[in-house]
């Protein structure tokens, strides 16, 4: 294509006269401003849809319980400031074992992170690396865990869980979520990407396989291990239906759990408590996707192009 | 040295391998089993071999057929609905305009929440008596309006509730599709003529058919198996509206006790599931 072709489209044929020309160009520019601030209107409205509903739950937990409606109905944008702050509703959340399900939660998912990458990087590298019978069916059979959603099982699996004994116990919350197909298959793009030479470098002096992978392969896949580490354990923090099946107990009942347990009851007055649950079960997330952005989004891209 | 390094792969497969058979493959090939017993999915009693009971049952269980069908529309509704959605928010926040950057971030947020919270706090506005919504709506003299308490508008309601996540979440993975087409390829197009639509619809959608299909298969998938907004709204009321099959078959098994109810309608859910997945597949699949 002839580069010296203007980047946009123009009107390369010059209309006869000058000044139907600059009205033209007039018009073009009126035009674009006006979508410019079309586009900018539609951004903003967007983004009150997101921000609105989040800001109110939040300044509405710093509230009295008495006046959390008092600016709702009659509306005014007060409701939008806290009408008398307090933190009492935190005080009292915290009080009936919200701290102890946040430290479950939070243990539960650094656990659950740590298995997760060890288990899935070395079936990831495998598949990678590794020549051997049967791979391609394996493979198949792995992608294909998730076309079934778990929802859809979760009462045999629930059955599994009591065979083993596990119900109300770290196990049954953590080792199902281990295998991971999304994790296995973000492990094995990375690594197949990798030039062979590194490997066959490093196994020269004759090192076993699994030092090779401990030293070398694993630190090298640090961009994985963040990405998919911050999906497994956003996985978990936001998980809902199994917890609230295996583990009700308080002594390791998660976060998801506990909110919905305040929440359930709209009957009740307790919205406060409400509004400062699912504050802290919204922030938590937030806090660290906000500034992992780029790599939560370049994971959950890498995860969708399968 | 030869035996070790054919053993090599099985040794980093088999953790993973074995977690999946267990987690993953054993429990469909057991609920698929236990759908044909009594007392289905427990260990204390006894149990019976019933053959297709449990679903002739269900052929005759209004409840279930009104959650199939409350199931059924929800989705036809709500997967087009949040496709189609998350493609235009895509092709929005595609643009390089000044400051697009910040909005990105901002309309991404939601994907960050749960679902539960996401439900929570949608509740909570959409409050017939007391809602943040209904305030506004009588703030500018429009009349407040039931939600999710009336027969008509719970199943709407809910069906905006999950796209507040739903939208920016596949819209996501839009972006990274379109962010993907080279520039000159579009630029090619429009030097040739073509209007913004014929672009769009002549370039960019078939470009998209890999993502379009994973987005479709994923959102029903998602939709098919939603939980926590009836349960945690309108415990599938007012009238079984909001009933979604998931929400039927868990409180058939751990509020009623029917075991054998629950595994046969978690089965028809999963049989369903495979079919509109397989026919997604079919329709989208590339031409080549």
């Amino acid at each position: 294509m002839n580069p010296s072709l203007p980047k946009r489209r123009t009107n390369l044929v010059l209309p006869p006269v000058a000044s139907q020309v600059t009205a033209g160009i007039r018009y073009r520019r009126a035009v674009s401003a006006a979508s410019s601030v079309l586009s900018y209107a539609g951004l903003i409205l967007l983004a009150l849809l997101v921000l609105v509903p989040l800001w109110w739950v939040m300044v509405s937990s710093f509230t009295t319980r008495e006046t959390v409606w008092a600016n709702v109905l009659p509306f005014s944008f007060r409701a939008f400031l806290p009408e008398e702050f307090t933190l009492a509703a935190y005080q009292e959340i915290f009080s009936r074992g919200f701290g102890r399900a946040i430290a479950n939660t939070l243990f539960v998912g650094a656990v659950t992170v740590v298995l997760t990458i060890l288990i899935c990087a070395m079936a990831g590298f495998a598949f990678a690396r590794f020549q051997f019978r049967g791979k391609n069916a394996l493979w198949v059979l792995v992608l294909l865990t998730l076309m079934v959603p778990s929802e859809l099982t979760v009462i045999p699996s629930y059955t599994l869980v009591s065979t083993f004994g596990w119900v109300n116990s770290w196990a049954a919350l953590v080792v199902p979520a281990v295998g991971n197909a999304t994790a296995i298959f973000l492990f094995r793009q990375f690594f197949a990407g990798i030039p062979q030479d590194l490997f066959d470098a490093a196994r020269v002096d004759g090192a076993p396989w699994g030092r090779v992978f401990l030293n070398i392969v694993l630190p090298l896949s640090r961009p994985v291990m963040v990405t998919s580490g911050i999906l497994i354990f956003l996985g978990q923090w936001n998980s809902f239906f199994w917890p609230m099946l295996v583990a009700p107990d308080a002594a390791y009942r998660q976060i998801q759990v506990a909110v919905a347990m305040i929440g359930v009851d709209q009957e009740l007055t307790s919205w406060d408590l409400i509004f400062a649950s699912s504050t802290i079960a919204a922030l938590v997330p937030l806090l660290l996707v906000l500034p992992m952005q780029r790599f939560y989004v370049s994971s959950i891209m890498g995860s969708g192009i399968k | 040295m030869a035996r070790s390094e054919r053993l090599a792969p099985w040794l980093f497969l088999a953790p993973a391998l074995l977690l999946l058979l267990v987690w993953r493959y054993f429990p469909i090939v057991w609920g698929l089993r236990e759908s044909f017993y009594t007392n289905a999915l427990s260990f204390s009693g006894g149990r019976e071999f019933v053959g297709l009971d449990n679903f002739r049952w269900l052929l005759d269980d209004p409840t279930f057929w009104k959650s199939l069908e409350v199931t059924m529309i929800f989705n036809v509704i709500v997967n087009p609905l949040q496709t189609i959605l998350a493609f235009f928010l895509a092709l929005f926040i595609n643009r390089s305009i000044r400051g697009i950057g910040a909005f990105r971030t901002i309309l991404l947020l939601p994907i960050a929440i749960s679902i539960n919270i996401s439900a929570l706090a949608w509740g909570l506005a959409l409050n017939a008596e007391y809602g943040l919504v209904n305030g506004m709506l009588e703030a500018v003299g429009l009349e407040r309006q039931l939600f999710l308490r009336s027969v008509d508008q719970a199943m709407p309601t809910m069906i905006g509730i999950v796209s507040w996540i739903g939208v920016p979440l596949w819209a996501l993975f839009f972006l990274a599709g379109l962010q993907n087409i080279p520039a000159d390829v579009i630029e090619a197009a429009r030097l040739d003529g073509a209007t913004r639509f014929q672009t769009l619809y002549q370039i960019v959608l078939p470009l998209m058919r890999r993502v379009l299909a994973f987005v479709l298969v994923s959102t029903t998938v998602a939709n098919l198996t939603l939980f926590a907004p009836p349960y945690l709204l309108t415990r599938g009321g007012p009238q079984e509206s909001t009933n979604l099959l998931l929400y039927e078959a868990w409180q058939r098994g751990f509020v009623y006790s029917d075991l054998g109810a629950s595994a046969a309608m978690t089965m028809v859910l999963l049989a369903i599931t495979v079919v509109v997945v397989v026919i997604e597949f079919a329709f989208l699949r590339p031409a080549d």
